[in-house]
């Protein structure tokens, strides 16, 4: 009897187990900044009064869904980039007139790669030091993959 | 259609040997009584030898198998009942943790010393404790809010797997946790005082009672205090998003805390009247990680590593303040019970001041501040109709008034007010087969007041304004919940099957919020067109037993047409990703097992085990799972009680092996969590000198220093681990 129970219950177990498979979307998307143009990496530094271009490579399985680009001083060395490397820090400092960028782009739909380059302009009078320049992506699905990247603005 | 046919397939497959078994097997006596109801919210029963058990007494009357069957057959749903013996041999951080053996119970963990509750993955919102019959109102929607509850003073627990609506209304979707401070002393004087260590926070408690009872009166006073320091974990670095924190002496930077607890209760026992008061108040302050609060990582000017034991910021402390009066009067066959309390929850989240956006930095560390005052009223009447048909009908009424403070924004001020009315029905076809039923109406009355934020941010005209973040809201919700349900035991067999409806109002915070959440770095936004949320399910409970081997299984199958959950979407709104507070169908089903053989008179097997699946059936999530969807999970034991020797007449050991699951299905933004398996020791005897008690237990959990992640810890999304090794020590003296 005792036996006869405890395969019924094995057997039911396993039957309430067998999932099925999952079809949907389980992958974060990609920031991919390994290639030759990609911009800006740990410790580049950019120029007050002038534009440069960010550059990467966005992948996802499923769908792309949109990315935002923040830049926000890190006069405090409150936090650190996502690199392993962490550049050299200048000394702390109090922000006068800091440099704050935030700003989201769409990405054209149904495309699972996409080229991102976006030329962002360092207004004349602003801060001079360490930023942290943030990516953040997001698929179709809601997953969200972000990276930070320690950089530095300098007078020209 | 999958679940459906798996379901017919038991039924049957259960229903044949059921019938097989009932031919041959003598029945066992039983002492079934016949004015119960199931789950009574207050702490005394109906009948008279019920109403004199008291923790002491117990122990001495009744058969054991019995008790357990006795319960069981007082409701159609699916309960456990623990008692406070269970708590301390199972003592743990905090209560769900020391009740987490509990299949289907879990604590959802933050850091060592707090947890919250859930019931077959359900919690926040989805499930409700009560303490003496109360509600216990805290910011439970909150993923960092511990359950406030002194866990030395709880005399019993009883768990109720399975919808709860019909006697607690609101909220009560995945069962209820019923805690009770029933125990009524005997003595004139008498007391006891237990003292708790625990090496992986390098945890001290001490906790101690002493209660009397002259005549008709009785009193008892318990105090409690623990603290502790960060916790430990098998690594020595911690990775999130490739960057290394790496901790020093592998403690987890600022986690410690420490608990402050008392209680008052003045009781009378009348002929036909008894009643209580008690007054308690619970203070708990313990630190959050410092490295990455919320989902940031942070560095900080604050030398965290100059003392394992302080608390700096971050950190949240809680007041919980409670006066509740529990009366019971015995007209004849009838009984009226009234419960009235008064709850003061005050909750503070501190941190670092930093500028965000478009807010500056703030003037102070009070980040958060939520003030909330909850007045609950409850009235029961129960009285039996003819022989077989008992009758129960229950008024109850809440108030709640939720105040915010501080400079980070999540939930508006709101109140509340809640009406709820019920009928429940017990009827005694045979001895062995009880049917009952209930229905109840519920009224839910939402006022959220606007919020705007402190600080100005420019519009889409480019002009400075105080966003508003939540809008004035009236909005009411009605429901109609039932449950029915069936009891029956043949030999050695018992099998029950429940079916229920049960509903909650939704949030202020998913109805109001529209702003960032710090916290988590990311903008919610609710909806004000939410409907309630309600949730049907059908629960079984089958279970063999006799002299040498109990086995239990309660499977579930729990369907919601309007779940309501928080959408991640692919959108970004002031630099943040969006999640949209949404409705969806869900399904999910599982099951619990728990096998206990007694194979000789020395030593003891057992099993336990959980299983749980939740899939959505329809809007922007169809197909995933839902968050914190524990994995599955057995717990193997073997227990040795050698009755003499140095563990003297009543002492044991106990050796456990836990198995849990990965969890491969998440939702984003989860994380995938992979399996492990534990080994836990635990050992304990006590000493009888006069008319005096000694206990001691010893309790090595995590074993092997096996570095893990809880999925449903609140630390997981930022990648910590569980504690690692832990020898703990609790000794008791009762005079």
């Amino acid at each position: 009897m005792i036996r006869k129970t405890l395969l019924c219950l094995a057997a039911v177990g396993l039957l309430l187990s067998c999932g099925r498979e999952d079809d949907h979307d389980m992958e974060k998307p990609v920031i991919d900044m390994s290639g030759v143009s990609a911009f800006p990496l740990t410790c580049d530094i950019v120029y007050k009064g002038e534009s440069f271009t960010f550059k990467a490579v966005f992948t996802d399985n499923g769908e792309l869904g949109n990315y935002n680009i923040e830049i926000h001083n890190n006069f405090d060395h409150h936090s650190h980039s996502t690199d392993d490397v962490e550049c050299e820090p200048d000394e702390k400092k109090t922000p006068v007139n800091p440099f704050v960028y935030n700003e989201s782009f769409p990405i054209p739909q149904g495309v699972v790669s996409y080229e991102a380059e976006q030329s962002i302009y360092i207004p004349e009078d602003v801060d001079t030091g360490d930023y942290h320049f943030m990516i953040r992506l997001t698929d179709k699905a809601g997953w969200q993959q972000l990276k930070a990247v320690g950089i530095k603005v300098r007078e020209q | 259609m999958q679940i459906k046919l798996v379901y017919s397939i038991v039924l049957l497959f259960l229903w044949g040997n059921l019938r097989a078994q009932s031919v041959q097997t003598p029945t066992t006596p039983t002492t079934l009584q016949p004015s119960q109801f199931p789950q009574p919210p207050d702490t005394i029963g109906v009948n008279i030898p019920d109403e004199e058990k008291t923790p002491i007494e117990l122990e001495e009357v009744i058969v054991r198998g019995d008790r357990k069957r006795n319960i069981q057959m007082k409701s159609a749903q699916n309960i456990v009942r623990v008692d406070k013996s269970y708590i301390e041999e199972n003592f743990s951080g905090s209560l769900m943790q020391s009740l987490e053996k509990i299949p289907g119970v879990r604590a959802m963990t933050i850091g060592s010393g707090q947890s919250k509750p859930a019931i077959r993955g359900l919690g926040f919102n989805r499930m409700i404790v009560t303490e003496n019959g109360i509600k216990h109102e805290g910011q439970q929607w909150g993923e960092d809010h511990g359950l406030e509850i002194d866990q030395f003073s709880v005399d019993e627990v009883e768990i109720v797997k399975g919808p709860g609506s019909l006697l607690y209304g609101s909220d009560a979707i995945g069962g209820a946790i019923q805690l009770r401070n029933n125990y009524i002393p005997t003595e004139r004087t008498e007391g006891n005082i237990n003292l708790y260590g625990r090496s992986n926070n390098e945890s001290m408690g001490v906790s101690g009672q002493v209660a009397g009872r002259i005549d008709r009166w009785y009193y008892k006073v318990n105090a409690t205090y623990m603290d502790y320091a960060d916790y430990k974990v098998p690594t020595d670095s911690i990775q999130y998003y490739s960057y290394y924190i790496r901790l020093k002496d592998r403690r987890l930077r600022n986690t410690a805390g420490r608990d402050r607890n008392a209680g008052v209760t003045l009781g009378f026992l009348g002929k036909n009247f008894r009643s209580n008061l008690l007054i308690s108040n619970i203070n708990t302050r313990s630190g959050f990680f410092a490295d990455a609060h919320g989902l940031e990582v942070r560095l900080s000017d604050i030398n965290y590593d100059r003392s394992f034991r302080d608390i700096d910021l971050p950190y949240h402390s809680v007041n919980h303040f409670k006066l509740v009066n529990n009366s019971v009067w015995r007209i004849g066959s009838v009984t009226w019970e009234g419960n009235i309390a008064f709850q003061k929850n005050l909750r503070e989240e501190l941190s670092e001041p930093v500028s965000h956006g478009y807010m500056p930095v703030p003037p102070n560390p009070m980040e958060r501040k939520f003030d909330k005052n909850t007045y609950t009223a409850t009235t029961l009447l129960r009285m039996p109709v003819k022989d077989r048909l008992s009758l129960q009908g229950g008024f109850s009424m809440e108030h709640q008034h939720n105040k915010r403070g501080g400079w980070g924004f999540v939930i508006p001020d709101f109140r509340t007010t809640s009406v709820g009315m019920f009928v429940y029905g017990r009827y005694h076809i045979s001895d062995d087969l009880i049917l009952s039923t209930g229905v109840r109406a519920d009224k839910v009355k939402i006022h959220i007041d606007s919020y705007r934020d402190w600080y100005e941010t420019p519009d889409e005209h480019g002009n400075l304004v105080h966003k508003e973040r939540a809008a004035d809201l009236r909005k009411k919700f009605g429901s109609f919940t039932w449950s029915t349900g069936l009891n029956y035991q043949r030999g050695e067999w018992m099998l029950k099957a429940n079916i229920g409806k049960s509903f909650r109002a939704p949030t202020p915070k998913e109805l109001g919020s529209d702003g960032v959440n710090y916290h988590i770095f990311r903008y919610e936004r609710g909806d004000y067109n939410l409907q309630a949320e309600e949730a049907y399910q059908m629960d079984m409970g089958i279970s063999w037993q006799n002299s040498m081997m109990t086995i239990q299984w309660e499977p579930f199958l729990n369907y919601f047409p309007n779940y309501i959950y928080l959408n991640p979407t692919p959108e970004y709104y002031e630099g943040l990703q969006m999640y949209h507070y949404a409705q969806a169908r869900v399904i999910r089903y599982g099951f619990e097992t728990d096998i206990q053989l007694q194979l000789t008179r020395q030593f003891t097997l057992g099993m336990q085990s959980e299983y749980l699946y939740a899939e959505q059936l329809s809007g922007d999530k169809k197909g995933y799972s839902l968050p914190f969807s524990p994995p599955w999970s057995a717990n193997f034991s073997i227990g040795y009680h050698p009755g003499r020797g140095f563990l003297g007449t009543d002492g044991d050991i106990l050796l456990e092996y836990k198995v849990t699951g990965s969890q491969e299905r998440i939702v984003p933004p989860e994380e995938k969590t992979e399996g492990y398996q534990l080994l836990n020791l635990s050992l304990g005897r006590s000493w009888q000198i006069r008319n005096n008690a000694m206990k001691l237990r010893l309790q090595i959990q995590n074993l092997l220093n096996k570095r893990y992640y809880d999925h449903t810890g609140f630390y997981r999304l930022i990648g910590i681990p569980e504690p690692g090794r832990n020898i703990s020590v609790m000794f008791g003296f009762t005079f």
